[in-house]
């Protein structure tokens, strides 16, 4: 891997978004990715290669130290935070079919349901991992996911709970996903959630931490 | 032994007749069980099952006192509208649930200084006095712990800026969020001084911090000893000043916070939630002869209504967690509708039971 885009991983695992951001407090005055992106795009690196060998391993890196306690929920937020300001230069790119996701990510809390920190953090970490995620948001229909799958064929579904009341409209979710494509991948996570409770429904995954949703499809396309 | 002196001693870890019990619930279950003919109309959950505990919260910690929340949109099933606290909050109207986050005014220390800040005054309208004072009447008649109930600065701050840029916030600019945490923590022992000077104290302090979540906390422990401790430490001191226990709720996988919660003071650890990730047995093994609990009690051992399993459960953890004499029996979070009225009857008699010292 180049020496930048090593950088620019070390930046997005780090959370230093741009040379003006004061955290981590030893990289103060240091580039960031915003900065790093910016040049290796101007050195002619490969836009693919900025996201698979610099975002996503930084991502991948700080995903994995999250999934170990070793980081938490503000460190991971600040690397999503810097990850999305190297996607910002990337945008022309995958506009232009130049650099490529590795595929669609559709999630949403399930209906009946409006929490949505966990949620929020799984679609972070598949932007990370170079998936292009269709938030639906909160409290979504069942009609709501099929209506995106349709959209979006082959894409990869997440459902999210975090009531033990309302986890068992995953169920519905999940029937109906696959009553219209029986091979779209769903993978399930949330408070109440278990590896027992995602077999009965039928859903392809459980995952405690987001992380583990990447691991998963990361094996499931191998 | 009254409730009262039993929940003083149990708070200390000294000897009582039985462990504790008390509960929350969803709001529908009582009306539900009341519907069935389980619970007499108009009598308290406290009285029916003999709770041990009484609690009043009788603060109002939204910035903006005289700002009527505006409804911003209405579906047949959700309502949207906008606080006091500058926050747009969409609510199901068909169940209880917390309401999503939807967007927020404060996002940074510039919002917090222009939209929140100037309003934390302790304003008396702050004060529910004729709740704390009949609740406190109420207890004090029926002998329980009477506890003033409230949140602390973990659960003031979000609503303010949500949970995503409280936290960034921690990272990014720390001393914002260290000024939010001592500008709650103030309001807070300004309205208890109001409040104990003209009613008198309660017999114990509940705080509510939900500072956890699936599998981990929100903070690592040292961002909690940084930032968030030093209101815990502030608001617990000034209970044990007066001579009251604190008791600490927090929702979520909190034990890696543990250590600095104990430092801060906190006599009591609630709620314990199994499905988070906490296990009360190891949290008594290594903390029990320094904290009391309440809670831990899978509360999906209840939901199938199966009396084996919730035998299970409570066979399995209170002949180990009544050994220092600081436990209260609770569910790990709060009873839904969905649990019957025999099977939740069923977890207090046999809970007690096992719980009995006699």
């Amino acid at each position: 891997m180049s020496e930048i885009l090593e950088q620019i991983a070390t930046c997005c695992e780090r959370g230093k978004m741009n040379a003006g951001s004061p955290y981590p407090p030893d990289m103060r005055g240091q580039d960031g990715v915003d900065e790093l992106v910016r040049k290796a795009l101007d050195d002619g690196v490969d836009p693919n290669d900025i996201l698979t060998q610099g975002l996503m391993v930084g991502m991948s890196n700080v995903g994995r130290k999250f999934s170990n306690n070793e980081v938490f929920v503000p460190d991971l937020l600040m690397a999503a935070k810097a990850m999305t300001a190297g996607m910002d230069h990337l945008k022309p790119a995958f506009d232009s079919g130049a650099a490529t996701h590795k595929g669609v990510f559709v999630v949403g809390t399930v209906r009946g349901d409006l929490h949505d920190i966990g949620k929020n953090l799984v679609r972070m970490m598949m932007e990370g991992g170079g998936y292009e995620v269709v938030d639906l948001g909160v409290d979504v229909s069942p009609e709501q996911f099929v209506e995106a799958v349709k959209e979006h064929p082959g894409c990869v579904v997440g459902l999210s709970a975090l009531l033990t009341t309302t986890m068992v409209n995953m169920e519905e979710t999940v029937k109906q996903v696959k009553a219209i494509d029986e091979k779209a991948k769903v993978l399930v996570g949330g408070a109440p959630l278990t590896q027992e409770f995602a077999d009965k429904i039928g859903a392809d995954a459980y995952s405690p931490d987001p992380q583990g949703a990447l691991d998963y499809l990361a094996t499931a396309e191998a | 032994m009254t409730s009262i002196e039993r929940m003083q001693r149990i708070l200390a870890r000294k000897p009582v007749d039985r462990i504790g019990l008390f509960e929350h619930f969803w709001g529908d279950t009582l009306s539900e069980w009341t519907a069935q003919g389980h619970i007499e109309a108009g009598t308290s959950l406290e009285d029916h099952f003999g709770f041990d505990i009484q609690n009043a919260w009788p603060f109002n910690m939204v910035a903006r006192l005289d700002y009527e929340p505006e409804v911003v949109e209405e579906t047949e099933e959700t309502i949207l509208t906008r606080d006091g606290n500058g926050a747009l909050l969409r609510q199901h109207k068909q169940h209880d649930s917390t309401p999503e986050h939807v967007d927020f005014l404060v996002q940074d220390r510039a919002g917090w200084e222009e939209h929140i800040k100037p309003f934390l005054t302790p304003d008396p309208r702050r004060i529910a006095r004729e709740t704390y004072r009949d609740t406190r009447r109420l207890a004090a008649e029926k002998q329980r712990l009477f506890c003033w109930a409230g949140v602390n600065v973990f659960e003031m701050m979000h609503p303010v800026c949500g949970h995503e840029y409280m936290l960034m916030g921690m990272a990014m600019d720390p001393d914002w969020v260290k000024d939010m945490v001592a500008t709650y923590a103030q309001l807070t022992l300004d309205l208890m001084d109001m409040l104990f000077e003209e009613e008198g104290l309660p017999d114990a302090i509940w705080f509510y911090e939900d500072m956890g979540f699936k599998g981990r906390p929100f903070v690592s422990l040292d961002m909690y000893r940084e930032i968030i401790q030093p209101a815990h430490k502030a608001t617990i001191e000034y209970a044990h000043a007066r001579g009251l226990p604190v008791i600490m709720h927090s929702c979520g996988y909190v034990a890696p916070l543990v250590p600095g919660m104990i430092e801060a003071g906190v006599d009591c650890l609630q709620v314990i939630e199994v499905k988070a990730g906490m296990d009360l047995l190891e949290l008594y093994r290594d903390y029990g002869d320094r904290l009391s609990f309440m809670g831990g009690m899978d509360v999906r051992t209840l939901y199938g209504n199966n009396r084996d399993t919730v035998r299970r459960e409570l066979e399995a953890k209170i002949p180990v967690v009544k050994g220092n004499f600081g436990y209260t029996l609770h569910s790990d979070h709060s009873i839904p509708n969905q649990v019957s009225y025999e099977t939740y009857r069923y977890f207090v008699d046999l809970g007690l039971s096992l719980g009995s010292y006699t």
